[in-house]
């Protein structure tokens, strides 16, 4: 069956970022939404000079409801060589956004890459950015109500249960009417009734 | 407005405050796909140019987490439509990061993801030449760039069953092994190679009118670059050699010798010849898998029934096979719970998915670094002081994909 | 249409102008997502669309009369394809390509526009994820086919 059918096998860890095993060579933090600016610049001028994504995912049953996640990179700044690149140390910068107040002050002023980033988490999460310059949707329409990554927002928008039926799925279709061959569950009955006492 | 080059600053002054607003797409000939790029302009000069995206917000990662891990592969190969085995190829081994499963998959399953990865390299490079080519007036170069391309999606037909999106990566290994054929149609393409790379070098390299138009256009120093968080070929013709094949190897890149080509003007001709070089790399590889291939016969797919299914052969034979193929399919796998962010190299830069998951069958998030959304994001301090013509040229020298840009 | 016994052909001036307008259809540049790259396959020398009369891809909808809905249709995308679809002079046809711009294909969410014939009328649908360029080549058979037999085209623009 298809698998959005299925009922889902939950796993039940309510805060996976926390139960992981050792499997990234990144170095990870998490730190808290008063701090992350500061921690953000600091971390830029120890050498973490790429800000490689910034993204955003939802606990529902998680105290802090949302989780901000930075991915910095420490790149070199001038013409570099594939030795000279080598293997660029990985931060990933953790930090938990309450659902009450879901507001992180911006980092477009040390990286203009979060620019569309923190758009884009402002527009499927909710969370807001102090200082962002033009802080507005950018995935969906400017009018969306709504922000659709959130795990309580349904999968298929607000509008709809399912994709209709065809009419032509001979089956419990209350809603589509009369298939066009005429073959009705009543249709054949009567046919085989019929050929029953004949 | 001078055409040569303006550092990237997004502060160009307008003359005389003459500017006129204009929505150049989102259904454009030149934008490569749905963009829609708000342009202040004063006659030709921008002054100002502000992408907007989302044309194309197809809610893949949310999709993602109404689905198995191993469905929920086929939307996420969806993204990047040019190169889409490499976004397979980055979803399963970031799976397989976090069920522990990276040292199990056989070795030959890792040649032919190899060998994938790097002919739809070539076959993206194929497109964005043509298409580069089509937006310069050169209309020729797309007959001889497609006309490669349809060799290499022969080759990703016979293997993975469709032309494009073939979803034959996946979690565990490959789907099957390499048909009857595929060696020798492998080998045509080897040996055709080098006389197109020839042709499609002749068209363009050389050319007075390409160079002109551009040379010096949209320089991108290394700092700027790293500010705007550009990777891939459009880094590496900046002059910072960053490739995810060479500093983070998976499956197997560290064994394979090649080279990273990069320039160190930061121009669109830089950008371009990066790319041409890229091609010929990417062959190089291909003919080093060729030769392993020969040598390495084995299982393509992981042992472990939980996680892959059995084969198809067993399941009229055996219980166990019959059972784990109906859970498969109808329940999927589990995989322990943790997050993990793994990054391969697209032709486009640094792919990644940071994969969430609850310990549940289904992945919890699936959230994609887009490299193609940063690389574009780069044209709003690229733009401004270039007439709008050398913006179509910007545009596809950053060849974004918008699969992948809006997701 | 008969051969008269000399130079002359006999026949329908509306014949005569569907056999013109089926034979030069030229599409409307609408590539949104993968279905795009099968369709610019479609114009290169192996499966050339350009032998069936689809010699140019149009940008500008007033000049162009099919529209082939290349890839799914996103929320902010679906008033676009309108606007071009009213745009678009008659007589016009769309063909449907790919399961995405059918039904929403593989993508039943918030973000697609479940088959663009919610948004404007359709005559051709194609299956595939992506089709084939072979199936879409089919496509523009089949629609030259329904612009000789009847329905819009020939001399009144609209049927």
């Amino acid at each position: 069956m298809p698998s959005t059918q299925s009922p889902p096998l939950l796993g039940g860890a309510i805060d996976p970022t926390a139960v992981r095993p050792p499997i990234d060579d990144a170095i990870i933090e998490r730190v808290e939404p008063s701090r992350v600016h500061d921690r953000l610049a600091q971390l830029k001028a120890e050498g973490y000079t790429m800000l490689l994504d910034a993204g955003a995912a939802d606990y529902p049953q998680r105290a802090p409801r949302f989780d901000v996640v930075y991915h910095l990179l420490k790149m070199p700044l001038r013409k570099s060589s594939v030795t000279e690149v080598g293997r660029p140390q990985r931060y990933r910068l953790l930090c938990g956004v309450p659902e009450e107040r879901a507001i992180l002050p911006t980092a477009t002023d040390l990286w203009k890459s979060a620019d569309w980033a923190e758009r884009e988490i402002f527009d499927l999460f909710g969370i807001t950015f102090e200082g962002h310059p033009d802080l507005r949707r950018i995935q969906m329409p400017n009018d969306w109500e709504g922000y659709p990554l959130r795990k309580d927002y349904p999968l298929r928008g607000p509008a709809r249960e399912r994709s209709p039926r065809p009419a032509f799925a001979l089956k419990t279709n209350v809603n589509a009417g009369t298939p066009p061959s005429g073959r009705t569950l009543e249709a054949l009955q009567a046919q085989i009734a019929k050929a029953r006492n004949a | 407005m001078s055409l040569s080059a303006t550092p990237l600053t997004p502060e160009v002054v307008s003359k005389d405050g003459n500017a006129m607003v204009l929505s150049m797409g989102p259904q454009h000939p030149s934008t490569h796909g749905v963009l829609q790029i708000m342009l202040e302009i004063e006659g030709e000069n921008i002054v100002k140019a502000e992408p907007e995206i989302g044309y194309l917000h197809t809610g893949i990662e949310k999709n993602c987490e109404a689905q198995f891990w191993s469905t929920a592969q086929t939307n996420v190969e969806r993204m990047d439509y040019l190169a889409p085995s490499n976004n397979a190829f980055c979803y399963a081994l970031a799976v397989e990061k976090l069920l522990g499963i990276t040292s199990d998959i056989p070795e030959r399953a890792q040649l032919i993801r190899v060998l994938n990865a790097e002919l739809t390299r070539i076959a993206s490079h194929c497109v964005w030449l043509g298409t580069g080519g089509i937006d310069l007036g050169a209309l020729s170069v797309f007959f001889y760039t497609f006309d490669l391309r349809e060799n290499i999606l022969d080759l990703q037909e016979s293997s993975g069953g469709a032309r494009m999106h073939p979803n034959y990566i996946r979690v565990g290994g490959v789907n099957g092994d390499l048909p009857d054929g595929y060696a020798e149609r492998l080998d045509a393409l080897i040996e055709k190679f080098p006389g197109r790379m020839r042709d499609l070098r002749a068209l363009l390299q050389a050319n007075p009118i390409l160079q002109d138009r551009m040379i010096d256009v949209g320089i991108m120093t290394p700092e700027d670059a790293v500010q705007w968080n550009v990777t891939g070929p459009s880094l590496r013709a900046s002059g910072v050699a960053y490739d995810v094949r060479k500093a983070y190897p998976y499956s197997g890149y560290e064994t394979y010798d090649f080279d990273v080509p990069t320039r160190e003007e930061g121009d669109s001709y830089a950008r371009f010849l990066v790319r041409l070089d890229e091609m010929e790399e990417s062959m190089r590889i291909v003919e080093q898998v060729r030769d392993r291939l020969r040598k390495t016969p084995g299982p393509v797919m992981i042992d472990d029934t939980k996680v892959a299914p059995p084969p198809k052969e067993t399941i009229a034979l055996s219980m166990e096979a019959l059972i784990h193929h109906f859970k498969y399919m109808t329940e999927g796998f589990r995989v322990p719970p943790g997050d993990v962010y793994q990054a391969t190299e697209s032709p486009r830069g640094e792919l990644a998915y940071y994969i969430v998951s609850d310990g549940g069958n289904r992945p919890y998030r699936v959230r994609t670094r887009p490299p193609s959304m940063y690389n574009l994001q780069s044209l709003k301090g690229m733009a401004p002081g270039n007439l709008i013509a050398d913006l179509v040229v910007m545009i596809g020298s950053l060849d974004p994909v918008f699969g992948e840009v809006d997701r | 249409m008969e051969v008269g016994p000399g130079q002359f052909f006999l026949a329908k001036l509306d014949d005569v102008a569907r056999w013109a307008q089926s034979s030069s259809v030229w599409p409307l540049t609408m590539g949104l997502a993968c279905c795009a790259i099968e369709m610019m396959s479609v114009t290169s020398a192996e499966y050339d669309i350009a032998r069936l009369g689809s010699e140019v891809f149009r940008p500008s909808p007033r000049q162009a009369d099919l529209m082939i809905v290349s890839g799914r249709v996103a929320q902010k995308m679906g008033p676009v394809v309108k606007r071009l679809y009213d745009q678009m002079a008659d007589p016009k046809w769309v063909i449907s390509m790919g399961a995405c711009a059918s039904s929403g294909g593989v993508f039943d969410n918030y973000a697609v526009v479940q088959g663009v014939d919610t948004i404007i009328p359709v005559d051709v649908y194609v299956p595939g994820c992506p089709p084939t360029p072979d199936g879409l080549l089919y496509a523009v058979n089949l629609i030259q086919q329904q612009i000789r037999e009847g329905g819009r085209g020939g001399l009144l623009a609209r049927a």
